[in-house]
């Protein structure tokens, strides 16, 4: 409950408004690309305010879309709900959230909403309540062999020897590649072309076998003292790298946004994605894209990962109003930070000579989510994959051939989805797009500390020095 | 009264009537209910709440509710800026009106659209831009999109073509409603089965009147039937700096009378103080003195005129009007600030922002602090001045910021006047704050003749009603002609 009330102040700003059930809630006379109806006959009227909570869709009941888990939490700190007694009814609807901060995006008293749900989640956990039968396996496994997916623990790094990378196991170098669990054991794909494309552009990268879980699934999901395990284990095992470079967006997250709230302390390493470097690369124009025969005349579209997107931007919007001291002028920041921000994956796609690229309705810090995230994919299977359906419709909608994104665990659901719906599409992270399709014309070298965040998204954030009247 | 608590028979056969999956019982869903923010800070939870479809599914919950005696607080989607008719004595059946969801039909000869009372500003506002470009539903101006229009509308707001066309509550033409005892009331013309609902007050006397502001205490509306306006493509605001709110109020009069002309392109009509602009941002990340806000441009007293015209030139005549009128009042001897008289240039995207609709423009005032609280009054528009000062001065004595917004209602007649409350909801001591103000100034309001819009269940409506003498006794006899049992939202108003 701890962490709970520190949120209260936070959790009072709720006036129930429920801005936080739509895409654009501000943005009323956006225009669209009209009705769409889906593969399985739903109609989405994609123009101006669009209804985008995963879990509000899904259930219907006010309980589970954002605004209705604060009233929970409110209702729970003042009493009205008893954690030890009406516990398992609070974790029934708390529970099918994907935390994917749509919610937090369109919050005009800025409640960092899914701060509160994750907080919520431990106090139930600390309550006693039973966990969930998928979450306690995920936590067995992450005790016994380091990854919520049961996989051995002498198996992590077996990717990386089969696709002849032995050699960066263990290594001394800048940068420490932290692959994840879901890149380690199931999407090994994602791992070997991150590493392929690194070792083609001329970063040396180290992997290390030792590498646990980050602890995302238990942060988000209220197992607080396992996704702390984690945590300091990766802390120690990665603290002599410069810089920690990631393929996974719920990893990046968590290590460069929750881990330093935790510790509270910053990190002793920088992190960047690797799209970061790739996309800083392009800017500079170091690295050209050339044409592919497969992929000549493919429509391509791009979901934003929660955990790199809306996240990453609410976490530059978090950062900007602790600092100012006159929000009025500060705030104009944000869109700036966030904008920049966002284009680090549009960019290379538009240096993608074969495809074009249409870009979905909802996107940004308004995209709509994979369904994967928060544990709900694990306990959830079919409302989470049902969600990444509908998310492969509003593909659809602008007649993509391929869905990118930048994240093992969105690529996971929206592929399943995409075999189990019959979309017909292409799933693929944008950095194996490059290393399938060998879409690299030349590139020259750059220091990687220049496709930091602090080099690029970042700079916006700084004030510039005020000119003298 | 006494009540019953819903018991497990009950569940089971309100599951009979909506489907098991319609139905909850779990707390945690009744708490998601809850809002103690804006209109009112009271709220409690109910047994279950229930999810009809359709018609015939309200009509039987109802009437079993009534045999058995079990509280039905009706919610719809929501209203102006959230839940504002939560459950106020605990217990009964939340009856969640959001499946009713459907935009039944536009008619745009007859400028009306029928709709069901889960259907939002959100929704409305995107299917008619879509599908019926030259019109707008009369959604609340500053009413989130999540706000139902019948929820505003029975709740007598303010639409966003109030100023000119006149309140929210002028807006029906017509609904079907459920009557706690079962039966299915039509009202306006389409009281004559089949009828068109083109005419408002139906077979004489109407009796929809009684709905209004009734706040779920009389039955449920199941479809209404409200009006269209036609949406011109010339637009603008115009906004004038005042340093004072006469000043504000005699001005915006004068202007509210050039009926037939002038006033009827002026659509929203609406100011305030300066701290309406620093309590969106929190406290102690902006100046809180008033040399900051006089530097980046915001007056100290405004108003806005939204103006839609069909041409240019009639748009240029209202803006022009309004010119001259400002400039002829600062040289009157009727102005006491002329100084401050001044045009105040909004930036393209002020205006944009302005416009926009539906907004979130009431949305952020939880930002201040960690709560707020809209306690608003109808007055007569030449007495709005007054109240300002009034009110303001108790916000001052009670140590909250002095947020005052003022909107004209029907060119200048009525004055929608809301002070904003911003406080930290988490603090019993400024909760009782806020409550010893609320007492405090409605006893003041009520003795000047003023009303309450979403009259406070525990301090304006009874205030308000023990001293409505005879139009409480007929107000009643209405109450059990309609809910013979009491079962509609007890507690919220004095019936009982």
């Amino acid at each position: 409950m701890e962490r709970l009330r520190e949120l209260e102040s936070e959790i009072y700003k709720c006036i129930h408004c429920k801005a936080c059930r739509f895409a654009y809630s501000g943005e009323p006379d956006k225009e669209g690309i009209g009705l769409h109806v889906g593969t399985l006959g739903n109609e989405v009227l994609y123009e101006g305010i669009v209804q985008s909570c995963p879990a509000g869709i899904e259930y219907g009941w006010e309980a589970y879309w954002n605004a209705g888990k604060m009233w929970i939490a409110r209702a729970v700190l003042e009493g009205e709900l008893d954690l030890k007694t009406q516990g398992q009814e609070v974790a029934d609807v708390i529970f099918p959230c994907i935390t994917c901060g749509l919610c937090s995006s369109q919050c005009e008293n800025q409640i960092p909403t899914v701060e509160v749900i994750e907080a919520l989640r431990a106090a139930v956990v600390e309550a006693g309540v039973p966990l969930l039968d998928k979450h306690a396996w995920m936590k067995n496994a992450s005790v016994t062999k380091n990854n919520p997916y049961g996989g051995p623990k002498d198996q992590r790094t077996k990717w990386a020897k089969d696709a002849g990378f032995g050699d960066i196991i263990n290594k001394k170098t800048k940068i420490g590649y932290y692959v994840g669990c879901t890149a380690s054991y199931r999407q090994m794909n994602i791992a070997i072309a991150t590493v392929n494309l690194m070792k083609k552009l001329g970063y040396a990268v180290s992997i290390i076998d030792e590498e646990v879980c980050c602890g995302s699934p238990f942060f988000r999901t209220g197992l607080i003292d396992e996704a702390t395990r984690g945590m300091k284990r990766n802390l120690e095992l990665f603290k002599d790298y410069e810089i920690i470079m990631f393929s996974c967006a719920g990893c990046y997250r968590t290590f460069t946004i929750d881990y330093p709230k935790w510790t509270k302390k910053p990190n002793d390493f920088k992190t960047i994605h690797a799209m970061e470097l790739v996309s800083e690369l392009i800017r500079q124009e170091k690295l050209v894209l050339k044409s592919h025969t497969e992929l000549d005349g493919k429509i391509v579209t791009y979901h934003d990962p929660c955990h790199t997107g809306r996240h990453y931007g609410e976490w530059f919007k978090e950062r900007i109003i602790a600092e100012s001291t006159n929000l009025m002028l500060d705030m104009r920041k944000v869109s700036k930070v966030q904008d920049e921000w966002f284009e680090v994956p549009r960019r290379i796609i538009k240096a993608a000579p074969s495809v074009t690229f249409n870009e979905m309705y909802r996107i940004k810090m308004d995209s709509f989510c994979c369904g994967a995230g928060g544990g709900v994919r694990a306990q959830y299977p079919d409302f989470s994959i049902r969600t990444a359906h509908l998310r492969l419709d509003e593909a659809d909608a602008v007649h993509a051939d391929i869905m990118l994104t930048e994240c093992p665990f969105c690529w996971r659901n929206l592929d399943d989805a995409n075999t189990k719906y019959e979309h017909g599409m292409q799933v693929m992270t944008i950095l194996e797009m490059i290393n399938k399709y060998d879409l690299i014309e030349k590139f020259e070298k750059i220091p990687i500390e220049e496709a930091l965040r602090e080099n690029h998204a970042e700079l916006h954030m700084k004030d510039k020095p005020r000119k003298k009247k | 009264m006494e009540y019953n608590n819903c018991e497990k028979k009950d569940i089971e056969h309100f599951e009979s009537i909506v489907g098991k999956q319609y139905v909850s019982a779990n707390p945690a869903i009744t708490a998601s209910y809850m809002s103690k923010a804006i209109m009112g800070l009271e709220a409690s939870m109910g047994d279950c709440v229930v999810r009809p479809r359709y018609t015939e599914e309200v009509r039987k919950v109802l009437i079993w509710c009534s045999d058995r005696h079990i509280p039905v607080t009706p919610v719809s989607a929501g209203l102006s800026g959230g839940f504002s008719c939560p459950v106020t004595k605990p217990g009964g059946v939340v009856l969640d009106m959001s499946r009713f969801d459907r935009i039944i039909e536009i008619d745009e000869d007859n400028r009306y659209a029928i709709i069901e009372p889960g259907v939002t500003n959100g929704e409305l506002w995107a299917y008619m831009k879509k599908n019926h470009p030259k019109y707008i539903p009369p959604i609340a101006d500053g009413a989130p999109p999540a706000a139902t229009v019948l929820g505003d509308g029975i709740d007598r707001g303010f639409s966003l073509v109030t100023s000119s066309m006149g309140p929210q509550g002028e807006i029906f033409m017509g609904a079907e409603v459920v009557m706690p005892v079962g039966d299915i009331l039509n009202y306006g013309s389409m009281a004559l089965n089949g009828t068109k609902p083109f005419y408002r007050w139906g077979l004489g006397p109407e009796l929809f009147s009684t709905l209004m502001g009734s706040q779920g205490t009389m039955g449920i509306v199941t479809k209404g039937v409200v009006k269209i306006f036609p949406h011109p493509h010339f637009k603008t605001i115009k906004a004038y700096a005042m340093g004072n709110p006469h000043d504000m109020q005699d001005l915006t009069l004068e202007l509210g009378k050039l009926e037939f002309g002038i006033a009827h392109n002026t659509v929203m009509v609406q100011g305030g103080n300066w701290p309406l602009v620093m309590t969106r941002w929190p406290k102690d990340k902006v100046p809180h003195d008033y040399s900051f806000y006089k530097k980046i441009g915001v007056p100290e007293w405004w108003m806005n005129w939204e103006i839609w015209a069909q041409t240019q030139e009639e748009l240029d005549i209202v803006t022009k009007t309004i010119d001259k009128y400002a400039e002829d009042f600062k040289n009157s001897d009727r102005c006491r600030d002329p100084d401050a008289i001044k045009e105040w240039k909004l930036h393209p995207k002020q205006i944009e922002s302005r416009m926009k609709k539906p907004n979130l423009i009431a949305v952020p005032y939880s930002y201040w602090d960690a709560g707020f609280l809209f306690i608003t009054w109808y007055v007569p528009w030449n007495e709005s001045a007054d109240f300002a000062e009034y009110y303001n001065g108790k916000l001052r004595k009670y140590g909250f910021p002095e947020v005052m917004w003022i909107a004209s209602i029907e060119r200048c007649r009525q004055a929608i006047c809301m002070p904003i409350v911003c406080f930290d909801s988490s603090k019993p001591e400024d909760f009782q704050r806020v409550q010893d103000m609320n007492r405090e100034t409605t006893e003041y309001c009520i003795e000047h003749g003023w009303i309450n819009y979403r009259p406070d269940p525990y301090i304006h409506a009874p205030a308000i009603y023990s001293k409505a003498g005879t139009y409480l006794k007929y107000l009643r006899k209405v109450k059990e002609m309609f809910d013979p049992n009491y079962i509609m939202h007890p507690g919220r108003l004095m019936l009982p």
